[in-house]
């Protein structure tokens, strides 16, 4: 049992839960109604108007109403809403015991057993008589015109009461019947009538209720017995009895969902039955006080009972889905089912069913992605008896009808991965055992004491003790670190684990890796689960809010929830979660807040500047917010208020701001704190200004005088002179040394010694003089001057300070530029937007056209050798082998050490497992591959070949590092490596048939651009890479065959027009020659686009030459392949230039119409028939006189030699 | 040097980081320690000198602190450091190494043995090396012979050895790591979990050049080149001049199809800054077979 919530009062006699609300209705025995809010644990309101105890209180389902009865006969009808008593129903003569709703009908109806003999119910107006003792309890039947009732004469009664209902359909009766109300007389008593009498408890009946669903009732009565009854449509009989309570039962319930019977007694315990077996399940007892009432909730699995000294609210059992996330996947736990939720796809599918056996559902998971298994870990009531399974996730499954694979099943409180194949099981010992994949313990691990593990990354464990959790490295042994806090429950680590939630009932903590605390939230409500997102930004769930919690400590509500959720996942605004049904759900929040805060955390200024200035966050919340967090120059940007605007200005130190703002306000105040913050930063002219501002006279003469600004000095002086300001005026004398002015002052205002003294003193005689004149000798005696005066004068500035005082120059904070430049940014904007004018691309693919033919039937039967040659060197190097470690076996038992003599290494292996050449060279034996190259396709000179060899042996062997300072291992990568076994492993390849296929393009786009040369490298190239492939079927070897012939002919007819350009035009001869090799040329297979540029070329020319006939057929040629409109145009001008004249001026070496192929070195027609040498890898002709030359195109095959033929794939071996 | 079962090892954090390669993790956890005996002090600054022969700045520290009144462990140390530090010495200390073994050795002295197995092992004398290896019983005797099994290629040899290994300590890191080396060279199944091994290391302590490339070469035997690219791209963010991840970036370029340019690239960058690389050995000396055996071929008529 899982206790909720709580109260003290005094006896609770009624219960009554809110369908919709998180609310219960208690009546107590001293009269008062109680409304509590049962998650945030609060006392919502109190009802005190019955006298003496009040046992009848019931919810209405719609309306704010309520309903009470009480032991002084009175019902009271109230509306929560309001708080007050709506009416009172009077009628009952004796104690009420039960009052109910009737929640079909549309107008309220009401029901209540008395303690007197007589069911009434109310506004319905019936009673109902037939108990002959009182009767303890009655309850409408939830879909049926049905009424049970227990009574004391210890039986239960079923009515019926449709009567009833047909008489009030009229709701206006209602109404008036309730005002109507004096007295039982009134009511007929022959609208329901007794259906069942239930008989069989020996003592009074104290409680009877209906199976919401079912023909059951369920009754408790004094002879300490629970029964079950069952009825239909014309009888009722008892079906089973449960016994074991010890006292009187005083209320007993179906559980809405389950195959479950509540009962609860005065012996002081609630107990669970089950229904089917008739047995107990479980018992709660508490020590002093006596049960007196039970409440289901309608819909949620809660349940509430009243005692002697209050009331708890309580379920059964835990209802968290297990669950654990891996990447996108969610794995949890439904019905006996493991289900997968892929949260990209939303698919949802149950990968597999779970042993049954178990009456606990799975407590936790944990999941094992290398391995793709999973420990679900079970608790029992009774901690000891948990258990864990493991299970390995079948691989395929069929989601209508998963697998059930056989799992491992052992004792433990809880397992959890710790490794790819380990896994730690906290048994019940509270030992810590480490387990495999086979569920074999490998070690026991002493740990200081702990009550419950979790994940903690690889080889770690988080063990939770009495009052911290411990972060423990599981292969050391040791404890790394520790942090304090009460009874975590659940851990929740951010995705790369470099931090962790720990999430108690009432309290989160966030750590990072080690165990350093960041921060601590205190809930009042409880915590329920948590994701972090993507940004680090820890998304919770109380029994009610979404919240989020930032590293820093920052924390707040996101959104409030009506039913908890179990968090999963947070990508973005979307927070994937379970509800209790185990649905998996997404919903949406606004991440607006927590991002900004993280931004401001993360000094991501830009970002917090994007946000201020599109989201809707301006409040004074938030500038409060970034006031009290430190950044003013944050909130600057959102106060328009000059007030505020200034002092967060001031704040931040920015002077600037301040002076536009104080400008702004002008105010005395405003000018006086500037000119503070301003003389602080050295700013001596802004505090000029507001000394000015403020006509601070004194502190503006000694700013003047320290910043040795003697001309304002001295007109500050005449200013005080002006002002009358006798001391001003000396004290800037004074500081300026003007000694006749402070005679002049002193004489003024009538110190006449002082003024005497003075001017002897500084030796102004005259003045002296004068002044000694004006004593009265006689009256006043004319001081003594001092010899020894020393003349004393202010030092004159040397360097007068006229800019501020140099600050460090700090680099102007984000905000700070971001303010100035407020105005400029939509410039900015406008400029980038001006577009670059797109060059014309080349938008020509020429598609390579691969037809699949059968031609290579013929060559199956040459690979029959290969095959043979193979089988042989598989069983000499099988027996090779043998020898070898034979001989390291008997060297090691001798005692003598014999070092191991090599092994055969892969590279060795491939050699005998192919014959196609670039498995050699990848092999690194050049000389076999050389070999086969020179056999299959004829190749005499290897220079070209040199820098693909290399490349190729380069990409054979990667090499990991072993151990330190030792030189690195070399790894064989293998393109068969799921079944070669240990001795058919074959070379990855790492060049594709596609590749080459699509470097086709460049040398496409080379010609098209006209530079010929490097179209002619770039397509030997790729001539020259096609023996080094390995293809898979036949239509491949067409495929690369076909490559062959593409990069024959281009590089035959490219090297023929890089050659004609190079030739003389000067003779008729010399112009009929290039006419010729132009003709040949447009003989060649190229694209179109290519053959478009070849035939205008040949039609120029043999235009120009007047061969008419044969440029016509050029011209038509030309237009067949669709150029472009004004190509065409001007083709069609030309061939109609030509069809007037349809003849060809001179004679020439070329006969369209007579099929030839063309002689790579010479450039001359071979017409069919003729004597022709081939080259045997090209596919080249060549002339006889060529025969045993290098080849032309490939330049490095010889011409005419007799080959095995192109061998790019082991079919052609078989 | 194999950790007691049972008690905590105060070097383990060393060691994990000497093994894994993880140096700067090194420093600071060295710089953290403090040995609880003088057995245990000797043997953290047998990881801190052999750590730092390799590295040319470094070596003379190793040279000046190693004096002649130093324990033998680490003179076996400064031995090894001479060694890698002046290549014109290799020959005198190798030939110095050779009268030592001929000698009797103390088998306890496990550094010895190591050291002489390393020095062996650089010079290709695989033979000496498992000769010297084969007298001592740790697990980084076990894992050394296990490296130069492998690059004999006996595999069958070196599974033996594991199963010695994880005899021991199967959870010890060396004895993972050797496990990793053993499954690449087995290939197949097992290279998953070979992969698994240098990932699970990688997400417990740091990844580390060495825990990467591991990763690369598991994902390129996998042929999984875009996995491995992205492994090798981290790899080069932390040095971009490592050789072994430019030799295995070498290798995922070409597979990935890349343009010729960008394979030579980190060709040409490894052969500037690491000469003597035993690749590029190998390399050079290919070249020249190729020329040599390109001569035996000639077309029959030459123009």
């Amino acid at each position: 049992m899982l206790t909720k919530f709580e109260t003290k009062s005094a006896r609770v006699k009624g219960l009554s839960f809110h369908p919709k609300r998180p609310w219960i209705l208690a009546s107590l025995h001293n009269g008062v109604i109680q409304l509590w809010d049962y998650r945030m644990c609060t006392l919502i309101d109190k009802f005190d108007e019955h006298d003496g105890p009040v046992r009848g209180i019931d919810f209405h389902k719609q309306q704010p109403l309520f309903v009470s009865g009480g032991d002084d006969y009175k019902i009271k009808v109230w509306n929560y809403k309001l708080r007050r008593c709506l009416f009172t129903l009077l009628g009952h003569l004796d104690y009420i015991r039960t009052t109910f709703f009737h929640h079909v009908s549309p107008s309220f109806t009401l029901k209540m057993a008395s303690l007197s003999d007589v069911i009434s119910v109310f506004l319905s107006c019936s009673v109902l008589t037939g108990h002959n003792h009182y009767v303890m309890c009655a309850q409408f039947h939830p879909s049926e015109d049905l009424v049970v009732s227990a009574s004391l004469d210890q039986t239960v009664r079923v009515w019926d009461i449709s009567g009833l209902r047909k008489k009030n359909l009229s709701p206006g009766a209602v109404e008036t019947d309730v005002r109507g109300i004096s007295g039982v007389d009134l009511f007929g008593a022959s609208d329901a009538v007794v259906k069942h009498v239930l008989e069989g408890h020996d003592r009074g009946v104290n409680w009877a209720a209906f199976h919401p669903t079912m023909p059951l009732i369920v009754s408790g009565a004094d002879d300490r017995q629970v029964k079950i009854w069952r009825m239909n449509e014309s009888k009722a009989w008892e079906l089973d009895t449960c016994r074991g309570h010890y006292n009187n039962v005083s209320c007993a319930v179906f559980h809405p969902r389950q195959e479950l019977i509540l009962s609860n007694s005065e012996d002081k315990s609630i107990r669970v039955w089950d229904m089917s077996k008739r047995t107990g399940v479980q018992t709660f007892r508490r020590d002093h006080d006596r049960f007196w009432v039970l409440g289901a909730h309608p819909n949620l699995n809660l349940f509430a009972a009243g005692h002697d000294s209050g009331m708890l609210v309580f379920k059964l059992e835990r209802e968290r889905p297990a669950y654990a996330v891996y990447g996108n996947m969610l794995y949890y736990v439904k019905d006996r089912f493991l289900r997968q939720l892929d949260f990209n796809s939303s698919k949802d599918t149950a990968v597999m069913q779970l042993r049954s056996g178990s009456k606990f559902p799975v407590f936790s998971m944990s999941y094992n992605p290398a391995e793709n298994a999973v420990l679900l870990c079970t608790r029992a009531t009774n901690l000891e008896n948990s258990t864990y399974d493991l299970y390995a996730i079948p691989k395929e499954s069929d989601s209508q009808n998963p697998d059930a694979p056989e799992g491992k099943r052992s004792s433990g409180l809880t397992a959890v991965w710790v490794a790819r194949n380990r896994f730690a099981v906290l048994d019940r010992m509270h030992s810590l055992l480490i387990k495999n994949l086979k569920n074999e313990i490998v070690k026991k691990v002493q740990v200081p004491s702990c009550e419950e593990i979790f994940y903690a990354g690889t080889g770690s464990l988080l063990l939770r003790d009495a009052d911290g959790v411990t972060l423990f490295d599981v292969q050391q042994k040791r404890s790394l670190a520790t942090v304090k806090i009460a009874k975590v429950k659940y851990v929740v680590w951010s995705a790369d684990t470099s931090h962790v939630a720990l999430l108690a009932k009432h309290a989160i903590m966030i750590c990072n890796r080690k165990l350093e605390s960041l921060c601590n939230i205190h809930e009042n409500i409880r915590v329920k689960s948590g994701a972090w997102d993507e940004s680090g930004v820890f998304i919770y769930t109380t029994s009610n809010h979404i919240k989020y919690a930032l590293t820093s400590g920052d924390h707040g509500i996101i959104r409030t929830l009506d039913l908890p959720i179990y968090v999963t996942r947070v990508r973005g605004n979307s927070v994937y979660c379970l509800d209790r049904e185990c649905r998996p759900r997404v919903l949406t929040i606004d991440p607006t807040e927590y991002r900004f805060k993280l931004a401001l955390v993360n000094r991501k200024y830009e970002e917090v500047l994007h946000m201020v200035r599109n989201a809707k966050l301006v409040g004074q919340s938030i500038i409060a917010y970034l006031q009290k967090k430190g950044y003013p120059e944050v909130a600057l940007h959102f106060v328009k208020d000059e007030k505020t605007r200034f002092s967060l200005a001031l704040e931040c130190g920015n002077i600037e701001v301040a002076l536009e703002a104080a400008k702004a306000l002008d105010e005395r105040g405003c000018w006086e704190r500037l000119g503070e913050a301003a003389l602080l930063q050295g700013h001596h002219q802004v505090v000029e200004m507001c000394y000015q501002r403020t006509k601070n006279f004194d502190k503006l003469t000694f700013l003047y005088l320290i910043t040795g600004n003697l001309a304002k000095l001295r007109k500050m002086m005449k200013i005080a002179e002006i002002r009358k300001d006798m001391s001003g005026h000396y004290q800037g004398a004074l500081y300026l040394g003007d000694v006749s002015e402070r005679v002049r002052i002193l004489k003024n205002c009538g110190q006449k010694s002082l003024a005497y003294l003075t001017a002897a003193t500084h030796g102004m005689d005259e003045e002296a003089e004068a002044l000694k004149e004006t004593f009265d000798l006689e009256k006043e005696t004319v001081p003594e001057v001092d010899l020894n005066a020393q003349l004393m004068q202010p030092p004159p500035p040397i360097n007068p300070l006229d800019t501020n005082w140099p600050l460090l120059t700090v680099s102007k904070g984000f905000f700070e530029g971001a303010i100035a430049a407020k105005g400029k940014a939509g410039q900015m904007a406008a400029d980038m937007d001006v577009d670059a004018p797109g060059g014309e691309g080349w938008g020509e693919d020429a598609e390579l056209q691969l037809e699949e033919d059968g031609f290579m039937d013929a060559q199956d039967g040459l690979g029959e050798e290969g095959g043979a040659a193979k089988e042989e060197g598989g069983g000499w190097e099988l027996s090779l082998d043998n020898l070898l470690s034979a001989g390291a076996g008997g060297g090691a038992e001798d005692g003598f050490f014999v070092p191991p003599t090599k092994g055969m290494s892969p590279t060795q292996l491939w050699c005998n497992n192919s014959q196609l050449p670039v498995d050699h060279v990848l092999a690194g034996s050049f000389e076999t591959a050389m070999r086969l190259l020179h056999d299959q396709v004829g190749v005499v000179q290897f220079g070209p070949y040199k820098q693909l060899f290399m490349q190729t042996l380069s990409r054979g062997r990667t090499c990991y590092l072993g151990l330190p300072s030792l030189p690195c291992l070399r790894g064989n990568p293998q393109r068969n490596w799921k079944d070669s076994g240990a001795k058919q492993g074959l070379p990855a390849v790492g060049l594709r048939l596609s590749d080459l296929i699509a470097r086709l393009q460049q040398c496409y786009q080379l010609t098209t651009a006209g530079r010929f040369e490097e179209a002619v490298e770039r397509f030997r190239a790729i001539l020259l890479s096609v023996p080094l492939l390995v293809v898979d079927n036949k239509q491949e070897i067409a495929e690369a065959q076909q490559l062959i012939t593409i990069c024959r002919e281009y590089i035959v007819g490219l090297t023929m027009e890089t050659e004609r350009k190079k030739l003389p035009k000067d003779t008729l001869d010399q112009q009929k020659r290039l006419c010729e090799m132009a003709a040949y040329f447009t003989h060649c297979s190229l694209q179109p686009v290519h053959m478009v540029l070849v035939l205008r070329t040949a039609l120029n020319l043999f235009f120009k030459l007047k061969n008419f006939k044969t440029a016509a057929s050029f011209a038509r040629r030309l237009l067949e392949l669709g150029p472009k409109p004004e190509v065409a145009q001007q083709t069609r001008k030309i061939l109609a230039a030509c069809e007037k004249t349809l003849t060809d001026a001179h004679q020439l070496n070329y006969d369209p119409h007579n099929p030839f192929d063309l002689c790579a070195a010479s450039y001359t027609p071979l017409y069919r028939g003729r004597p022709v040498e081939k080259c045997p890898l090209s596919g080249a002709c060549y002339c006889p006189p060529y025969k045993g030359q290098v080849c032309r195109v490939t330049q490095v095959t010889e011409i005419g030699k007799d080959v095995i033929g192109l061998r790019v794939s082991p079919l052609q071996f078989r | 040097m194999a950790a007691q079962q049972g008690d905590v090892d105060e070097l383990f954090d060393v060691k994990n980081a000497y093994y894994i390669s993880s140096y700067q993790q090194f420093n600071y956890i060295f710089s953290s320690l403090q040995p609880s005996t003088p057995e245990k002090e000797v043997e953290r600054d047998m990881f801190l000198y052999t750590a730092y022969s390799w590295d040319s700045q470094k070596y003379a520290v190793v040279m000046d602190d190693i004096t002649a009144s130093a324990s033998p462990e680490l003179q076996a140390v400064k031995m090894f450091a001479e060694y890698c530090s002046n290549e014109g010495k290799r020959d005198a200390v190798v030939g110095e190494l050779d009268k030592k073994m001929a000698k009797s050795v103390d088998v306890a002295n496990t550094t010895f043995l190591l050291m002489a197995a390393s020095i062996y092992y650089h010079e290709m004398n695989s033979d000496s090396a498992l000769r010297s290896l084969h007298q001592g019983e740790s697990l980084e005797c076990l894992a050394m012979t296990i490296q130069v099994l492998l690059s004999l290629e006996r595999v069958d040899l070196a599974r033996k050895e594991l199963k010695k290994m994880q005899e021991q300590d199967e959870d010890a890191t060396l004895t993972q790591l050797s496990t990793a080396w053993v499954n690449i060279a087995v290939g197949g199944e097992k290279l998953q979990d070979a992969y698994y091994i240098f990932q699970e290391m990688s997400d417990k302590y740091s990844p580390t050049l060495l825990l990467l490339n591991g990763q690369a070469a598991c994902h390129m035997a996998h042929n999984k080149w875009e996995e491995a690219e992205g492994v090798l791209q981290e790899a080069l963010d932390k040095d971009s001049s490592h050789p072994e991840t430019l030799i295995n970036l070498i290798v995922l370029t070409q597979h990935l199809g890349k343009a010729p340019e960008v394979t030579n690239r980190y060709l040409s960058q490894l052969k500037d800054a690491h000469r003597a690389h035993r690749f590029l050995k190998d390399y050079l000396a290919k070249e020249n077979e190729f020329d040599r055996l390109a001569m035996q071929y000639a077309p029959t008529v030459t123009v």
